[in-house]
């Protein structure tokens, strides 16, 4: 035995599984609605795509190279500190930068990206203290950001390349609901439409919902979120937002179930309950904090979406996970075995 | 009795079991070494005081160290020889024990217990404590204690699971030496007073499960494949529904666990009055050149085994006595085998985890596979930060069983059974402020308040101190 051995407390075996494995594959598993984008909006969607990964990247390392301790001896040796920065580099950056690309409308300005990358990195990732630190979704927050400082380009939802859009339809990022319960009946689109993404105007990553549904089978797969947890989501939204959209009807309360499939395909739902809502850092450690949270969380955007139209998701995704301390604080798992107190003694 | 299907349970991993490099090795017998250290400190509880000087002749199986105090076990020499000396030296665990030198003298003598036939259920508890029986799993409790239980009991559950990776040895009794191993548990189903014994078995060893079958009074229970199941809540909770809460024993949910091996060792000392002072044990790895199931005797310097499974194939990168999971990293050949020895394994870089931890991702797998269903990463956090009240709160750190499931799924590579033993030891240090500072620790280096030193590990602090 030469002395090289390694000693440590056990397990001695351990997973291959890596944080920058986990987050290559949520990258790959937003490959798929990174080029449908590229396909319904053609090349601006890859410029959006690409100045969003590399600014949000940028932005990690300067901040690394900056505001760490020691800038001076940095520079001195800048090569190792680049180095050390790709060792720990672990490509949430990446993800938070294509997440953030593929919930913007097409026509945002270069600039705005930057100025959202900048935010969604430095200010809500790694001022709280960088990856797994960071109290909301950083792509979620520069989402609002942009949205309250550009809204002039943000709510102008650019049309899709081939869309049909000779009827005037309007499905936005937001649903537009009363389009969706039929003021102008023969304008709307069929579920299948909005399953494909076409002819529907919208953000880059989030129109074709079955590039977002081929990300959610690739990521349960590969276990990196439970397959339980978007399906649930969708589910309790999709039957709240059919229940809540009855009162929107003229002429009293009325049930109609057909509306479950046009709500939980249009909009940012179902992309942000597959890459949004399950974001480890963001979301309860526990079994039960989640479904308190994916439940919770679907109500709010089914309710919100039919009080108002305005950014429901991203809103709800930021409220939900300031929740988050709170649910994790109150609902932890019963040790096996364990007794309450009250029982205990009853027993005894 | 045909085998049925245990429960499920939430929770637990599956590492590469890794079994195929030495569950086709027949058990062979390690020829005896010039020279054993046997360790007074064999068992859970105290250790035993040594009753030999140096100098002294001693025959293979006479008693050489007396158990002290009701959790302690007697220890015996397991060759003929000379007692060289005695003196205190660091074990395997890391922490200091005492030791007994004995240089063969090639006569193999033996001093063995008179054989009993037909003994009543008080002979056989005498026995069992005579022969210094303790569970061969791992933890290494006294099995007299645990067969004295204090509240009626009505199921024997034999450990059949041998859930940890790599290991084979309980898989190559099972296989070889069915008969006794029934033997042994009747031997001790009738000291406990009760009929029903089950088997639980890991469903990846059919063979098993099939010899089990041909008994009437045993009850095989296929166990689906998972890291835990062989723990003894977890078994209990499979094979039998019942649930065995914090700081309870499995008598208290009127069950008695003992290991296949441990039942082997009790059917030899009954039958064939030979105390416990050898024991099967894996050598194993990919670094080791040939792997084997190898009878050993108590004492044995890792090195002679390591000799005798053809050395290192490729330098090791960890070797660990004990299986992967729970086991300890040794730092040198120069230890020697306990009792609750299960496996040497020489483990290359490929095998071997010894990434650095990144930061923590909240992922919560690490709370997803507990066994205990708890939240090892709230212990983390706040034993990080010295908080180890609010640990114990948000952790429900004492219900841990240091199985190491969570620290396997950990994307981030936390160091959390380090975190959670930081947190037992405050624990400890509160309850008994004056206990010394090093205790003797088991096999597996629970129930210690010492932390193997980390080389492997830099802590972020010190990174930050390097800059």
């Amino acid at each position: 035995m030469d002395n090289t051995v390694v000693i440590s407390t056990p397990p001695h075996v351990k997973s291959k599984k890596t944080t920058r494995g986990i987050m290559l594959d949520v990258a790959i598993a937003l490959l798929p609605c990174a080029i449908a984008g590229i396909v319904f909006f053609g090349a601006l969607a890859v410029m959006v795509e690409l100045v969003a990964v590399a600014a949000c990247v940028a932005t990690e390392f300067v901040y690394y190279f900056i505001l760490n301790k020691g800038f001076a001896n940095k520079c001195k040796d800048a090569k190792l500190v680049c180095k050390k920065w790709l060792k720990q580099f672990d490509l949430t950056s990446v993800v938070t930068g294509l997440i953030l690309a593929l919930i913007l409308p097409v026509s945002v300005k270069w600039y705005e990206i930057i100025i959202g990358s900048i935010f969604a990195i430095a200010l809500v990732k790694m001022l709280f203290g960088g990856t797994g630190k960071n109290l909301v979704n950083p792509a979620a927050a520069a989402r609002i950001f942009m949205f309250l400082s550009f809204s002039a380009t943000l709510a102008s939802y650019g049309a899709a390349n081939f869309a049909n859009l000779g009827d005037g339809y309007l499905l936005s990022g937001a649903t537009n609901l009363s389009t969706l319960l039929g003021a102008n009946p023969h304008t709307t689109l069929s579920p299948l439409d909005l399953l494909l993404g076409t002819g529907v105007k919208g953000c880059i990553g989030e129109t074709c919902k079955i590039a977002v549904i081929a990300g959610f089978i690739y990521l349960s797969a590969r276990q990196v979120i439970k397959w339980w947890q978007p399906l649930l989501f969708i589910a309790v939204f999709g039957f709240v937002a059919v229940l809540c959209s009855g009162f929107m009807f003229e002429g009293g309360y009325k049930f109609d179930i057909s509306l479950f499939l046009p709500h939980i395909l249009s909009g940012g739902v179902m992309f942000a309950a597959v890459f949004m809502f399950p974001d480890y850092v963001t979301s309860p450690k526990s079994r039960w904090g989640q479904l308190v949270y994916y439940i919770a969380g679907a109500v709010l955007v089914a309710v919100l979406r039919c009080l108002t139209q305005l950014e429901t998701v991203s809103f709800v995704i930021l409220i939900m996970n300031l929740f988050v301390p709170l649910i994790d604080k109150y609902i932890r798992p019963r040790p096996f075995g364990y007794k309450k107190e009250k029982k205990a003694k009853e027993e005894k | 009795m045909k085998a049925v299907k245990g429960k499920y349970y939430f929770g637990g991993v599956h590492p590469h079991d890794m079994k195929s490099l030495s569950s086709s090795a027949a058990i062979e017998v390690l020829p005896a070494p010039d020279t054993v250290a046997i360790s007074t400190s064999q068992s859970l509880g105290r250790p035993a005081e040594p009753i030999v000087e140096a100098g002294q002749e001693v025959k293979e199986g006479e008693v050489i160290a007396r158990a002290a105090g009701p959790i302690s076990s007697d220890v015996f020499s397991s060759v003929s020889g000379v007692v060289t000396e005695i003196k205190d030296v660091q074990g395997a665990g890391g922490a200091i024990e005492k030791f007994i030198f004995i240089k063969a003298n090639g006569k193999d003598e033996k001093c063995y217990l008179p054989p009993l036939a037909d003994p009543s259920p008080d002979d056989i508890k005498a026995r069992i404590k005579d022969a210094g029986i303790v569970g061969l799993g791992g933890a290494g409790f006294p099995a007299a204690v645990k067969d004295s239980p204090r509240t009626p009991v009505d199921t024997l559950i034999l450990n059949g699971a041998e859930c940890e990776p790599y290991l084979t040895c309980d898989h190559r009794l099972m296989l070889d030496h069915t008969d006794e191993i029934v033997k042994g548990a009747r031997y001790i189903a009738k000291a406990l007073g009760v009929t029903n014994i089950k088997i639980g078995i890991e469903a990846n060893k059919p063979e098993c499960i099939t010899a089990f079958e041909k008994y009437d009074d045993i009850q095989p229970v296929i166990l689906k494949k998972k890291y835990p199941m062989g723990g003894e809540k977890q078994l209990i909770y499979v094979t039998t529904g019942r649930k065995v809460g914090m700081g309870k024993l499995p008598a208290d949910a009127g069950t008695v666990v003992h290991n296949v091996a441990t039942c082997y060792a009790v059917y030899e000392a009954v039958e064939l009055g030979k105390p416990l002072y050898e024991r099967v044990l894996t050598v194993s790895g990919m670094a080791v050149n040939k792997p084997k199931n190898l009878r050993v005797k108590v004492g044995t310097p890792v090195q002679t085994i390591i000799d005798y499974c053809g050395g290192e194939l490729v330098a090791p990168r960890k070797v660990i006595q004990g299986g992967p999971m729970t086991g300890v990293a040794l730092a040198s050949y120069d230890v020697y085998t306990h009792k609750t020895t299960s496996g040497i394994l020489l483990m290359t870089a490929d095998e071997a985890a010894a990434e650095e931890p990144t930061p923590c991702l909240n992922c919560g797998k690490c709370a997803d596979v507990c066994p205990m269903h708890l939240m090892p990463m709230n212990t983390a956090f706040y034993s990080a930060a010295g908080d180890f009240e609010s640990a114990l709160k948000y952790g429900q750190t004492m219900s841990c069983i240091e199985c190491g499931a969570c620290e396997y799924i950990c994307p981030a590579k936390r160091p959390l059974i380090q975190a959670i033993r930081k947190t037992k030891a405050y624990v400890r240090a509160k309850v008994a402020p004056n206990a010394p500072a090093v205790r003797t620790p088991d096999q597996k280096g629970r129930s210690a308040p010492y932390v193997p030193p980390t080389v492997d590990r830099t802590t972020e602090k010190e990174e930050k101190k390097n800059g």
